[in-house]
């Protein structure tokens, strides 16, 4: 199978890969947890996804590294940023997109697209986590949730509480300072998101918001963030099962072409 | 090695054989300067402390004053990685988070005994604060004057908004210099002497013509200098040294060296693939590695507003000994901080035309909002109004805290990514590429 290629991705906290083969089609996928050793991980990544994909490795043909950890996939023949690749993954799954918004472990990213999926623009959040997967994950931790489940325990919320922290430390106080004064988790949650939303919209608003609107990166599972965000822009965003992934499946399609025959 | 984006992981390939007469000479009169400082006893020349922007060199030295820069002490610790001690024990004397690195760089090192790895680093005499664009230098001087108990000229600098001029400001300028050489004499005991004056601002002139052809040699396709990096080692003759002989005849050294580079088709990078505009102050923390993301892309800066901080000499000003005061005035009134934004959107559309640009490259600062509060604006600007790829990136000249590798490293790749696509993409539609 020479038409096979493979996009890995090495993020603040999880590696993706997807296997791509003729006709672009997804042939399997892996995800797993960052540790310390990221040469290993993307090792591992790959190998469960050419497994997802019952392959076996020497049937991969070109492999593309991104995300941070991007320059350890030592097996790749191709590095290209992520900002680049989930432009080119949004465009593949949704063509009519302008604008993707990718809220990842640590960054959020706002990267506007022409209609060829290529990078117009791009703005990314500062070098601070506020408004970013880690946020959740430690406020989910100070009111003793699952990351899992605050999503959906935040569009049941009643009376949204107005979270004002910028930052996640601080952010985190004021969590347990509304659960001291007892709030209802559900409406800090909702909070939370509302407050996300609103940083988010501010780094779309930088590069120029502009429909249609692909929500990729692990936030993008979370259906109380999309709810959030659709809210404050107006209008719903894409998502897709896929959109965790859309990292490694742009860095496939920038392999794809790159073989010989791949399209252009 | 992987590929990245099109490109090789380092196009430029080998560094180029410069002559490096110039690099060398600039390296001996940087130490010679240090040296001089703190060998400076019997007889002791009195020591003046002054900022760079707009300033006043020259009256200073026909006092026979040495000049010490705080702003240039500042940066020589920060690309030595001597700036973070300095700066943490300036907070542990109550100087906050948002502080200016120079400032908290200065303060910090005076109070530890003004000690470096290139020299120590003398007591003022006197504290002449032309604060050029920048207000937080007048908190500063005052922080020193109470400090050392030395006495304070402060010399006040209207805003510019305006390309030319007025005439009341200079002549505001004007009577204020008369006031400084009135205190200088008070403080020296010496009778101000305008003809040694004037033989000093014949050798910064001759300066400024060396300076300013290095500058406009970046016009040339490729360039033969690195108008940022480079300049920048360049830039301490000039806003250091400026009315010496040793300053002039620097720049002589500096343009045989780039004449000899164009003849023999030496240039920073075998293949200049982007020419780029860069605006702003550097990382001096780390330098290097900042320099080393663009030359991994082949990318060279072949105009930059930073090394103008001392002067926009390149956009016709000169000091002029037939009009020694007035000239001195319109040259501190000519700081390119102390320009509005529109005349400094105004100097960077000039400088993209003429030096051919593909792209602007901003680097912000979190210490100085003088020189960064706007750039965002300049950003879009660029984009939007002048059809320019831009970025935008931030970290700080002194802090190395605020200077975090893999987020630059990762917004520049992926700004050169988007170069090469749209270059591609030109190239593959018949048009001409950016």
């Amino acid at each position: 199978m020479s038409g096979v290629v493979a996009g890995v991705d090495i993020g603040s906290t999880t590696a993706k890969c997807v296997i791509l083969g003729e006709g672009s089609r997804v042939l399997g996928k892996s995800l797993n947890p960052v540790g310390v050793d990221i040469v290993k991980d993307a090792e591992h990544a790959l190998e469960a996804a050419v497994q997802d994909a019952h392959l076996s490795r020497s049937d991969v043909a070109f492999v593309t590294g991104t995300g941070y950890g991007r320059y350890k996939v030592y097996f790749g023949q191709l590095v290209v940023t992520e900002i680049s690749c989930h432009a080119r993954g949004a465009n593949f799954l949704f063509p009519g997109t302008r604008l993707v918004v990718d809220i990842g472990g640590q960054d959020t990213k706002a990267i506007r697209i022409n209609e060829r999926g290529e990078v117009v623009d791009f703005a990314m959040n500062d070098k601070c986590a506020a408004g970013t997967g880690r946020f959740l994950d430690v406020c989910a931790n100070a009111l003793g949730c699952d990351v899992g489940e605050i999503g959906p325990l935040s569009l049941q919320a009643r009376h949204a509480v107005k979270v004002t922290s910028t930052c996640t430390v601080f952010a985190e106080s004021e969590v347990t300072s509304y659960v001291s004064r007892g709030k209802d988790p559900k409406d800090i949650l909702a909070g939370l998101h509302a407050s996300i939303a609103s940083r988010t919209l501010s780094l779309m608003q930088r590069v120029g918001v502009e429909p249609e609107i692909t929500f990729t990166g692990g936030v993008s599972q979370n259906e109380g963030m999309v709810h959030a965000l659709g809210r404050r822009l107006g209008v719903p965003v894409n998502v897709s099962p896929l959109s965790q992934y859309l990292g490694a499946l742009g860095a496939a399609l920038h392999g794809w072409e790159r073989l010989p025959g791949g399209a252009a | 090695m992987p590929e990245t984006g099109g490109s090789s992981e380092t196009p430029g390939g080998a560094a180029p054989t410069f002559l490096h007469d110039a690099r060398s000479l600039q390296r001996k009169l940087v130490e010679e300067y240090y040296r001089d400082l703190e060998a400076n006893e019997r007889p002791r020349r009195p020591v003046a402390y002054m900022l760079v922007g707009g300033n006043l060199a020259e009256i200073l030295r026909s006092f026979g004053f040495e000049v010490v820069f705080p702003e240039i002490v500042a940066l020589n610790c920060a690309i030595k990685h001597q700036s973070l001690d300095n700066i943490l024990h300036a907070e542990s004397l109550g100087y906050g988070l948002d502080v200016c690195g120079y400032v908290k760089n200065d303060l910090g090192l005076q109070d530890l005994g003004g000690k470096t790895s290139f020299g120590r680093i003398p007591r003022p005499d006197v504290l002449v604060c032309s604060f050029s664009g920048c207000y937080v230098y007048v908190k500063w001087w005052e922080a020193l004057a109470e400090s050392y108990g030395a006495p304070l000229f402060m010399f006040d600098v209207p805003y510019m908004r305006e390309e030319v001029p007025r005439k009341e400001d200079i002549d505001y300028l004007v009577g204020q210099l008369w006031e400084l050489v009135h205190f200088l004499e008070q403080r020296t005991g010496q009778a101000f002497d305008m003809d040694l004056l004037k033989r000093v601002l014949i050798e910064s002139r001759r300066a400024e013509d060396g300076w300013v052809e290095f500058l406009r040699a970046g016009r040339l396709r490729p360039s033969p200098i690195e108008a940022y990096f480079e300049s920048i080692f360049y830039m301490f003759p000039i806003n250091v040294l400026r009315g010496t002989p040793e300053a002039a005849d620097f720049y002589d050294v500096v343009n045989t060296e780039i004449r000899a580079r164009v003849r023999d088709q030496t240039y920073p990078l075998p293949e200049e693939k982007f020419r780029l505009l860069v605006e702003g102050v550097p990382p001096y923390t780390n330098y290097r590695a900042f320099w080393d993301f663009f030359r991994k892309w082949g990318a060279v800066s072949v105009v930059a507003t930073y090394p103008k901080v001392g002067g926009l000499f390149d956009r016709g000003f000169r000091h002029d000994p037939a009009r020694p005061f007035e000239s001195i005035a319109e040259y501190s009134l000519g700081a390119y901080v102390n320009q509005s934004w529109p005349l400094r959107r105004k100097i960077i559309a000039d400088y993209v035309k003429e030096y051919q640009a593909d792209a602007a490259l901003i680097h912000g600062i979190k210490s100085c909002r003088s020189f960064t509060a706007g750039q965002g604006d300049l950003r879009d600007w660029l984009i939007h109004d002048q059809g320019v790829p831009t970025l935008y990136i931030e970290s700080d000249h002194e802090d190395p805290r605020y200077f975090a590798p893999a987020q630059i490293k990762n917004r520049m790749d992926a700004f050169f990514e988007s170069l090469e696509q749209r270059r591609a993409v030109a190239i593959a539609g018949g048009r001409t590429p950016a």
